[in-house]
């Protein structure tokens, strides 16, 4: 069983990394809207943390696919 | 470095005399417990954002990232990267509102009204425990550095520490917990920056950092390394890491969690959350770019004997004077923005899931304000007294991080069915809290790597959680409101209600 997991190669952490990365960005865009502006002052858009969530893991996808 | 310049002296006196005169100013604020635990819910998002970061990053994570930096390289910043951000999408976005609306003060009474009292019994007991305990390993870790960079006794250092932190936290509570948090988490940045900017200056900018490191240590700029590695593996990494330990702490871990639940309103506690990913997603140039210039600069010497001497090796060696009292002071400013959330914390859990739940339960507000007050005052004291106790049993903080390690996989699992499956039962939950345990427990003694102990605890919890559950009666409706998301987003009975609640009508 070691020998299976030692011998996948270091690439398929990249990819599960952004696929990882990438589903996450995929839940927060099923979360409805009323709940994301739950109790938010107001609706403008910069107050969508779904954009805001998606440009941070945009960011780690970067990073993850660089180094 | 005890030959302290003195322009450094005076950064350093400046830097602890106002923030004990700036952390005071919050206690006229301060009435009702509300007010202590919880900042008086008045929190705005980015006062959440830079006091959770200034929660999380502590002295050790200085020291001790950038000697992981300088061992292993960049698969240190996966402690930061998706060893944080991920999960602190997801706390944002599916724990932090359903603890805010529950209107709970500690992360152990949402599992009492979600679960049952032994749930939050367990938990409470727990976060209570290990708070305290870390008090006694912070105040050690202060006087450490004092003496190490000023000269000063270890207990002068000790002393100093409790009184400036302890004083503005017992007069202000989570107010100037947060605030002070602030401006130390921007005394950190000013001086990791400095030193990221002398550094590159010194080594011949990126290009030449790559170079240099590259030429002796090529695996230095991967994220991930080969599963032989014996402390970052990248199944590890990513099954342990990503997946377990980083959602329980971001997610479950009272000392972050507390100041969402002081948000102004639930907005602000999501985007407080959210908004710290920002920081910490800039945090490895703080913390692991120290250790990258000093295996550059001395790597091929033997003046770096041990990786944890990187960052002080740094710090005397690419600083100027002045700056150099200035990352000191950004050292001072981590760890006292850790203790001073570790302070607050631990009165919290003791006074509402411990004293008011089990010890004295119809009491004034008045009367767990001034016990909140006494057992902050009392767990100072107890911090410098247990402070030397730390340095003689060196194995008390690995015992204490195995001790939380146990209870990280299980905790989330209990957290996560409780939040997302309406199904799962008080004694579903029990069983899954204590049964993951035991899983831990056994692997350890099986010296499994922790991160594979986290893993497997918290699928063998979930799995136990769900089956006792599937066995056992449903809980009612009404104990649920509020607390599930499914059952929230489905039922708008159920949303009117908690909107009442949120706006004071009930």
């Amino acid at each position: 069983m070691n020998n299976f997991w030692a011998s996948i190669p270091l690439f398929w952490g990249k990819v599960v990394a952004t696929l990882f990365f990438i589903g996450v960005i995929i839940w927060t865009w099923f979360r409805p809207k009323s709940y994301i502006f739950s109790d938010a002052p107001d609706k403008k858009i910069w107050r969508d943390l779904r954009i805001w969530a998606t440009f941070l893991l945009i960011i780690q996808i970067a990073l993850y696919l660089i180094f | 470095m005890s030959g302290v310049h003195g322009i450094d002296l005076f950064i350093i006196i400046s830097y602890l005399l106002a923030i004990l005169f700036f952390g005071t100013i919050f206690r006229k604020y301060i009435r009702t417990t509300e007010d202590f635990f919880l900042a008086g819910k008045m929190l705005p998002w980015w006062v959440i954002s830079m006091s959770i970061i200034g929660t999380n990053i502590g002295a050790y994570d200085y020291i001790g990232a950038a000697g992981g930096a300088f061992r292993f390289g960049i698969a240190q910043a996966n402690y930061e990267w998706i060893g944080a951000i991920p999960a602190m999408v997801v706390s944002a976005f599916l724990f932090v509102p359903y603890y805010w609306r529950a209107g709970v003060y500690t992360v152990p009474e949402y599992l009492g009204k979600r679960y049952n009292i032994y749930v939050r019994l367990i938990e409470a007991i727990l976060w209570g425990i290990f708070l305290v305990c870390l008090l006694g390993i912070f105040f050690w870790a202060s006087g450490l550095m004092l003496n190490t960079y000023l000269g000063w006794p270890i207990n002068v250092g000790i002393l100093v520490t409790a009184v400036v932190v302890g004083i503005y936290t017992v007069t202000g509570g989570l107010t100037a917990v947060a605030l002070t948090d602030v401006v130390q988490l921007v005394v950190m940045f000013v001086g990791g920056i400095a030193v990221a900017i002398l550094g590159f200056w010194q080594v011949g900018g990126w290009s030449g950092l790559v170079s240099k490191i590259t030429a002796t240590h090529p695996d230095h700029f991967k994220l991930f390394l080969p599963l032989d590695n014996p402390v970052y593996p990248w199944l590890g990494m990513i099954f342990g890491l990503a997946f377990v330990l980083s959602p329980a702490w971001w997610c479950c871990n009272q000392s972050i969690i507390q100041r969402t639940l002081g948000a102004r309103s639930e907005w602000d506690a999501k985007a407080g959350m959210l908004f710290a990913a920002f920081p910490k997603t800039l945090i490895p140039l703080l913390v692991v770019l120290p250790g990258f210039f000093a295996l550059a600069l001395a790597g091929g010497s033997s003046q770096i004997q041990n990786p944890d001497q990187a960052l002080p090796w740094v710090i005397k060696n690419i600083l100027p004077p002045g700056l150099a009292g200035l990352v000191f002071v950004a050292f001072i400013a981590a760890l006292h923005s850790s203790v001073d959330s570790t302070l607050n914390s631990a009165a919290t859990v003791w006074t509402k899931d411990i004293y008011q739940k089990f010890i004295k339960k119809d009491a004034s507000d008045k009367h767990y304000l001034i016990v909140g007050r006494i057992l902050t005052i009392a767990f100072v004291i107890w911090g410098v007294i247990f402070a030397p106790i730390t340095n003689k049993f060196p194995g008390i903080y690995v015992a204490m991080q195995n001790l939380l390690s146990f209870f990280q996989g299980p905790t989330l699992a209990t957290v996560l069915l409780g939040v997302a499956w309406r199904r799962a039962t008080q004694w579903g939950g029990l069983a899954g809290l204590v049964g993951g345990v035991g899983i831990s427990a056994t692997l350890f003694a099986l010296k499994v790597n922790f991160l594979y102990v986290a893993w497997w605890s918290f699928v063998g919890s979930l799995l136990i959680n769900v089956i006792i559950s599937l066995f056992t009666k449903p809980e009612p409706l009404d104990k649920l409101e509020g607390l599930v998301y499914g059952l929230v987003m489905k039922d708008k009975k159920i949303q009117n209600i908690i909107a009442r609640r949120v706006n004071g009508d009930e």
